[in-house]
């Protein structure tokens, strides 16, 4: 996760600590004071949704699935994440509302000392149950939309489903409830990225997360809507320059970009053309802090059945299973050959990424992207847009980031 | 001091989503044990292998995989509802657990 308003515009957030290991200099409260040395744990409560969205990474489904984690066990999943010192659990699903039982869990959470998130696509979220969210403990209610009424509705199958989760933005504001906004970028609505953000800001929302692709569950089925290279570049720029526009005119609102870590040497590059050499120099030193692409190691997921995976886009292969041995020691078994080579992957990358001059605030970005398209863990990522000229390791050209 | 571990049956709970869930296990060296390294989804054997290929194919001699249906476990450690405590027989019990 990359906080564009961050590094370019200097925004303090709750996550500078955990993110940049830049807590003392942030005026904000901080989720952590120093750089998290635990995974934040994405836990899918459920493989249940009321929509069936086209790029659902869990694949989704309207129907019960069995194997649920049920309450008891979610609470002792929770005891050891909490002894492990997992600092954010984000409660996910399917729609994680349509369990019953996830205000107790989120209360659970909390009060083990892991601040619960939510990312849900909001759509169930009425003034009741966003109070309720607050009371429990909930401290972040990311919502999903994904472009202007029409093209989101398409998106999630569902006609209402963009007024629905707007009525549900509007309940967790309301409710005093920090809410944001998660949009997944690809062909179809890369045009209305400025258009959501201004609609959402003009509801009060001050936070949105941008998602590339990846290309896990449903998304592994619409690749051949993912952005070309140059469309992916074009939308990043959109955002900074969107980001910079709003600050500019005393809106602090957060961006963040998460998914493809090119956009990291991409906003160095941004602030050496746009900003200046020395802006560049300290977003630089900010994304070395921050360590480059997290999966397999500051970002981990657990599905409804308890299996554990790498990332929670990353489906299709489990660690292990929470049943029969606790995360904590899943998490640490670098018996495991390819959890121990990705957290040395740098060792390992091949083609363009070997001797990229961003690999380290990189790290070779989607693992699972490279190994879908090129059937190569540790290939380039396939949707890496820099061009040449930028990742030559030498000194960094005169005229890019256009 | 040596004791027997207490020791649960993990309840049968289905490990399948979209597509069946695969045990892969993999040999390292040729006279080096199999090591359990996951599991992946896949609808037949040999898709699983394929996958787990990808995964594996560059650090192991060897590769099985096995439908999870198929293996039932038993663990010191479960946070699972449905565990049953399986009750070791006293007396002259010779494999034993350090705690």
């Amino acid at each position: 996760m990359i906080s564009v308003s961050k590094l370019l515009c200097d925004l303090d957030a709750e996550g500078d600590g955990l993110r940049y290991d830049a807590a003392d200099g942030s005026s904000k409260p901080q989720i952590s004071r120093v750089k998290q040395r635990r995974p934040v744990v994405v836990w899918n409560l459920t493989k249940r949704c009321n929509l069936h969205c086209s790029h659902c990474y869990a694949a989704a489904d309207t129907e019960v699935a069995p194997g649920e984690l049920s309450t008891a066990e979610g609470k002792r999943l929770l005891d050891d994440l909490s002894d492990y010192g997992v600092p954010v659990v984000l409660f996910s699903g399917g729609e994680p509302l349509v369990r019953d039982d996830l205000f107790e869990l989120i209360r659970y959470a909390d009060d083990r000392g892991i601040r619960p998130v939510l990312s849900t696509n909001g759509t169930l979220i009425t003034d009741e149950s966003a109070e309720r969210l607050r009371d429990a403990g909930l401290r972040y209610a990311g919502i999903s939309v994904d472009g202007l009424p029409e093209r989101n509705d398409e998106f999630r199958g569902k006609s209402g489903a963009f007024d629905a989760a707007v009525r549900g933005i509007r309940a967790c504001l309301d409710a005093g409830l920090k809410t944001g906004l998660r949009y997944t970028i690809t062909e179809r609505n890369a045009s209305d990225l400025r258009g959501v953000v201004e609609l959402l800001r003009n509801e009060g929302v001050d936070r949105f997360c941008f998602y590339h692709l990846d290309y896990g569950g449903r998304g592994a089925d619409i690749t051949d809507l993912d952005l070309s290279p140059e469309a992916k570049r074009a939308a990043v720029k959109e955002l900074c320059d969107l980001t910079r526009t709003y600050h500019r005119r005393g809106e602090e609102i957060e961006t963040l970009l998460v998914g493809n870590y090119a956009d990291a040497a991409y906003l160095i590059e941004y602030a050496r053309r746009y900003i200046g050499s020395d802006a560049a120099d300290r977003v630089h030193s900010y994304l070395r802090r921050n360590g480059g692409d997290p999966t397999g190691e500051r970002v981990a997921d657990v599905d409804y059945q308890g299996n554990v995976h790498l990332t929670q886009f990353w489906q299709g292969y489990s660690l292990g299973n929470v049943r029969d041995r606790p995360f904590s020691a899943i998490w640490d078994a670098e018996s495991n050959p390819v959890l121990r080579r990705l957290r040395e992957r740098t060792d390992h990358l091949t083609g363009r990424c070997a001797d990229c001059r961003y690999q380290d605030i990189c790290r070779g970005g989607s693992r699972l992207r490279a190994l879908t398209v090129h059937d190569d863990l540790f290939a380039p990522d396939p949707q890496c847009y820099l061009r040449d000229e930028e990742i030559a390791p030498s000194s960094p050209p005169e005229t890019s980031a256009d | 001091m040596v004791e027997k571990p207490d020791r649960y049956r993990v309840g049968e709970h289905p490990r399948e989503a979209v597509e069946h869930e695969w045990e892969i296990f993999v040999r390292e060296e040729e006279r080096d044990p199999l090591r359990h390294v996951g599991s992946v989804s896949a609808p037949s054997a040999d898709v699983a292998y394929e996958q787990a290929t990808k995964l594996f194919a560059w650090y192991a001699n060897d590769l099985w995989v096995c439908p999870a249906r198929a293996v039932h476990r038993y663990t010191t450690d479960t946070l699972d509802d449905d565990a049953e405590l399986v009750e070791l027989g006293s007396g002259d019990e010779k494999r034993t657990h350090e705690p």
